[in-house]
């Protein structure tokens, strides 16, 4: 989940109606928003991902209004028409990055703390709902700098211009090498021969989507009006990402004019309201909560929405950059969060169902507790363990392996077969500590099948001077007798590696091979710097005690 | 302190009640112990305040090699007076049978012993007795100790013993530390009999031994898997190993999110499952993601097979097959995430999740289910924050206050699950889920601040936890 700072006595000022730091730290929890940290006025919180709209103070202040009833309903933005900013899109972005959204916001301030929280709500979106740059991009520019109509275009590897923090002109291939955006961010392009660009009517370049903007048009604490471009693979996605800027810059008091968009298949963006018909039938179905119809118009409207009742139902409005809302049920969500979910009072109803452990958990239950009946400590090991342990430790053959991709920890890249080398390895790791050491594990193993087979094991082991194949028998035995009563027979068994020679076999139940057992090989124990005798089993429960 | 003594220790006692003051090596002789039995004794009756050990030293002496060859053939002023006497003879013919140092020795000896004279020759000077040579002191001594090793008390003639011990390997002599025991007063007059047969030292400590157990953990996910079954839900089990399809597809989940990514989700090496679901399942599916979430739903993405990052894959595989209208269940078991391992975070790890579907299915009704669960748990300061799950709308997490860390702790989730996810798949009626990790509760019980330490399986936490 994304973490942003706020200042709080910055939110204050933005929330306005002279609410306490009290007050604002008790209410963010309620408005989905974890605080992580509190340093004097810096918090840390956590947004959910679903709510970018919380990205910046500016957001969070919108929302903080509503809950606090300090400002209700959506805050109304008006786009002015006037027909001068647009921009051309070329038909050669077809395969490349075909669309292309914007805005003019005007007649604004930014303090440097301002510039700061618009640059970390940028990367927020660029991760979360741009995937990396690669769904959308955004870029704010001072337009004040840019001659209009814009064109975006395609252009070749060898184009030249000073990128963002630069001062000196570079080619887009020196710009993907050298930049810390074009390393990061250069695979979204790939090796793409046409290139995307965004030019003024100079031929300026602005942007360099979706890599980096032109130093020409940065935006300072002296810039009024911005232009705010989106490019992306998909148009509904670069509109979410304008509307979410747009709401944020329209808390921060920018108004806004229109950037005329044509050209293949592109067009100038609506960011109209939706307005969706909520049956109040579900406010009761679902949070259990009988509420009239004007409380949840005025819930609906501390979540920043519009409502109003239309007969029997509730025509709700929501803002472009609601785009988290799907339906009705995100609705009864908005009107819990209105409601107050610590007023929400829980309520037991009795169960009408009777309640059932699984018959694998019975089983294995009770050979658990015959396991400690028996004198053994139970292990708990992972079942994605390591290459060393599982084969190479242990000399077992590693042809049936299974691996996982790219796992961030060289201890866990292989689903375990077997029990034993994790039990082996845990002994390895209690050389120090008394014996005798007696110890078990039930768990699943995995082999190859279908595409892949799980079953449950039971393992012992046992380690100390005088310990030996005779003793893990008579072990076995009683584990499967006592409870289960199975009668389990030992057949000597072809040469391995885990073994001691002449002193393993295979455990036969009704003449079906269900395990092995035997004194753990010396080279083996050596390994893993064990200098006492092991002996120990593993047994298959699936298809044993249970199917 | 309780007189109540080991057999050891009332031998011991009795045998120096008849001969006070004896060695160690004595004890064992008369009480038949073995001189281990018999230390172990001495040092308890010590520790106890009824034996008292002083250490003495004892000196023997034993004759050298010079020593045994004098015994046999003389010192060698004996054996130079024996070649005199029948005639004087010169340095030249004593020295052809008494070389070396031995001459020198053998001369000024017989000469101090007033034995010899020395007359002076032209070329040699000739040697004759000049007076009956008596037997010596020393030669006295050689022949007391013999072949015998003798205490150095026993030697009545110390001077003669100096002059041996001044001539080099004669005398040999050894010294070696003595331990007496003796009995303190109190002792002495202890009736040991007094103590009934077979009593012990009840207050005496003794060795460990380790109770042979469940792990705790296991403990705390039998404990918690009975909660869910006093409130009603029966257990389900699924597999650890699913396709993407029912660990993602189902769960809403579109597939260029993040969290499907290799870096967050662990995918098996060349593994695929051709038929994640019915051919229905799959086309509704599909629909559901391309109409909401806008892009082209792809069946390959769905059939990768991946280490399941929650249970709630197996509940809604359930729900799905199933179809119940009426129940309450829930799924345990391991979970995984490819996370770099801490002290707070684990690749694998045991996650519960319930649902309940049919009645009594509100938000009201679920915090109601959290408020017991958590109360029979023994944790009663409990609140209910908004968050957010990509498969259920409302999403509530509980905060359970804990009193030792003096914070707020977020521990289970829950939420409805959203017609998006449960439409496709022909559930019609609202479906409530809860759940969340299990090893964050027994970090609590057990008071780790390390949750690797469930996995490290060290004998010494387990025998002592």
């Amino acid at each position: 989940m994304p973490v942003i700072e706020l200042n709080i006595s910055r939110i204050r000022k933005l929330v306005s109606g002279n609410v306490s730091r009290k007050q604002i730290l008790d209410v963010l929890p309620f408005l989905g928003l974890d605080i992580e940290s509190e340093d004097g006025d810096k918090i840390r919180i956590e947004y959910s991902p679903n709510r970018p709209d919380y990205s910046t103070e500016f957001g969070v202040a919108l929302g903080l209004q509503g809950l606090l009833g300090i400002k209700k309903g959506i805050q109304k933005t008006s786009i002015k028409k006037k027909g001068k900013f647009a921009i051309k899109v070329d038909s050669s972005l077809t395969k490349i990055r075909p669309y292309v959204t914007g805005i003019i916001a005007k007649n604004g301030t930014l303090d440097g703390d301002d510039i700061q929280q618009l640059m970390w709500m940028q990367e927020d979106l660029h991760d979360g709902i741009g995937r990396k740059r690669k769904k959308s991009s955004i870029g704010l520019h001072d337009a004040d700098k840019i001659s209009f109509p814009l064109t975006y275009t395609t252009t070749s590897r060898e184009h030249r211009f000073v990128p963002l923090n630069s001062n000196t002109e570079q080619t887009i291939d020196e710009i993907l090498s050298n930049t810390e955006q074009g390393q990061n961010y250069g695979w979204v392009i790939e090796n793409a021969k046409n290139i995307p660009i965004i030019l003024d009517s100079k031929q300026n370049t602005i942007s360099f989507p979706p890599i980096i903007n032109s130093a020409l048009t940065t935006v300072t604490s002296n810039t009024k009006n911005i232009l705010i471009e989106v490019t992306g693979i998909d148009k509904d996605s670069v509109e979410d990402a304008l509307s979410i800027v747009m709401s944020t810059l329209k808390m921060a008091g920018f108004e806004f004019e229109e950037l005329k968009i044509s050209g293949n298949k592109n067009s100038t963006p609506q960011l109209k309201d939706r307005t969706i018909i909520y049956d109040p039938k579900f406010t009761s179905e679902i949070l259990g909560i009988d509420m009239s119809l004007s409380n949840m118009v005025a819930c609906m409207k501390k979540c920043r929405l519009d409502a109003s009742v239309k007969g029997k139902k509730i025509a709700c409005i929501i803002p472009r950059y609601r785009f988290d809302i799907f339906g009705p049920m995100d609705l009864v969500e908005e009107i819990a969060l209105g409601y107050g979910i610590a007023n929400i009072e829980p309520k037991l109803s009795p169960s009408t169902t009777i309640g059932q452990k699984n018959d694998i958990t019975i089983k294995t239950e009770l050979i658990r507790k015959t396991a400690v009946g028996l004198g053994f400590l139970e292990a708990l090991n992972a079942s994605l363990t390591s290459k060393k342990i599982l084969y190479n430790m242990t000399k077992r053959n590693s042809s049936e392996i299974i691996s996982v991709l790219d796992s961030k920890s060289q201890e866990h890249t292989i689903l375990r077969d077997s029990l034993l080398p994790g039990l082996l390895e845990n002994l390895s790791k209690n050389i120090h500590e008394s014996y005798p050491q007696k110890l078990f594990e039930s768990g699943v193993v995995f082999s190859k099948g279908e595409p892949v087979h799980e079953s449950i094991n039971l393992a012992v082991i046992v380690a100390y001077k005088d310990t030996n194949y005779s003793e893990l028998k008579a072990i076995m035995q009683s584990l499967l007798r006592t409870n289960f009563k199975i009668n389990s027979k030992t057949k000597t068994s072809k040469n391995q590696e885990l073994f001691v020679e002449g002193r393993h076999a295979d455990i036969f139940v009704n003449e079906k091979k269900i395990g092995e057992i035997g004194e753990i090989n010396t080279e083996i124990l050596e390994t893993f710097r064990i200098r006492t005798s092991v002996a120990g089993f593993e047994i298959k429960l699936s298809g044993l005690i249970f199917d | 302190m309780s007189q109540v003594f080991h057999d050891i220790e009332k031998k011991i006692l009795e045998t120096l009640q008849k001969v006070p003051n004896q060695t160690p090596e004595q004890l064992s002789k008369n009480t038949e112990l073995s001189i281990d039995q018999i230390r172990r004794g001495i040092e308890w009756l010590r520790l106890k305040g009824f034996a008292i050990v002083t250490e003495s030293e004892k000196i023997t002496l034993s004759l050298g090699p010079n020593g045994l060859d004098s015994l046999k053939n003389g010192l060698p002023e004996r054996k130079l007076i024996n070649m005199l006497k029948d005639e004087p003879k010169t340095f030249e013919q004593i020295r052809s049978v008494l070389s070396g140092a031995g001459f020198n020795v053998a001369i000024a000896n017989a000469k101090k012993n007033g034995w010899i004279k020395i007359e002076k020759d032209n070329s040699d000077s000739l040697v004759s007795i000049k007076e009956k040579p008596i037997e010596t002191p020393e030669e006295k001594l050689l022949s007391f100790i013999g072949e015998k090793t003798v205490l150095q008390e026993e030697i009545t003639n110390s001077l003669a013993m100096k002059i041996l011990l001044s001539r080099p390997n004669y005398i040999i002599q050894t010294s070696e530390k003595l331990k007496n025991i003796s009995l303190t007063d109190a002792a002495l007059s202890l009736d040991t009999s007094i103590s009934s047969s077979g009593a012990i030292d009840v207050e005496a400590d003794v060795s460990s031994i380790f109770a042979a157990r469940t792990h705790p953990l296991q403990d705390t996910i039998d404990e918690i898997r009975e909660i869910f079954v006093n409130l009603g839900f029966s257990e389900i089990f699924g597999s650890m190993t699913q396709s993407s399809f029912w660990n993602f597809d189902a769960l809403f989940t579109p597939q260029d999110h993040p969290a499907r990514e290799l870096q967050d989700t662990f995918y098996l090496e060349d593994m695929e499952l051709k038929n994640p679901a019915t051919a229905s399942q799959i086309k509704n599916i599909s629909s559901s993601h391309s109409k909401n979430w806008k892009y082209d739903w792809k069946l390959s993405e769905s059939q990768k097979m991946v280490l399941r990052t929650h249970t709630t894959c197996v509940t809604i595989k359930h729900l799905a097959e199933q179809k119940p209208e009426n129940a309450r269940i829930f799924s345990l078991g391991r979970v995984f995430r490819n996370e770099k391992v801490s002290y707070k975070h684990l690749v694998e790890f045991n996650q519960i999740e319930g649902i309940v579907i049919g009645n009594n299915t509100t938000l009201r009704d679920l915090m109601g289910i959290q408020k017991e669960f958590y109360k029979k748990l023994g944790l009663t300061k409990i609140k209910f924050w908004p968050t957010f799950f990509p498969y259920t709308e409302p999403s509530l997490q509980t905060m359970v206050y804990n009193e030792k860390l003096g914070k707020w702790i977020e521990l289970f989730g829950m939420g409805i699950f959203r017609p998006e996810v449960t439409k496709p798949l022909g559930i019609d009626k609202p479906v409530l889920a809860w759940g969340g990790g299990i090893e964050r509760i027994a970090m609590l019980k057990y008071e780790l601040d390390d949750v690797r330490e469930f996995y490290n399986n060290n004998l010494s936490w387990l025998r002592s936890v």
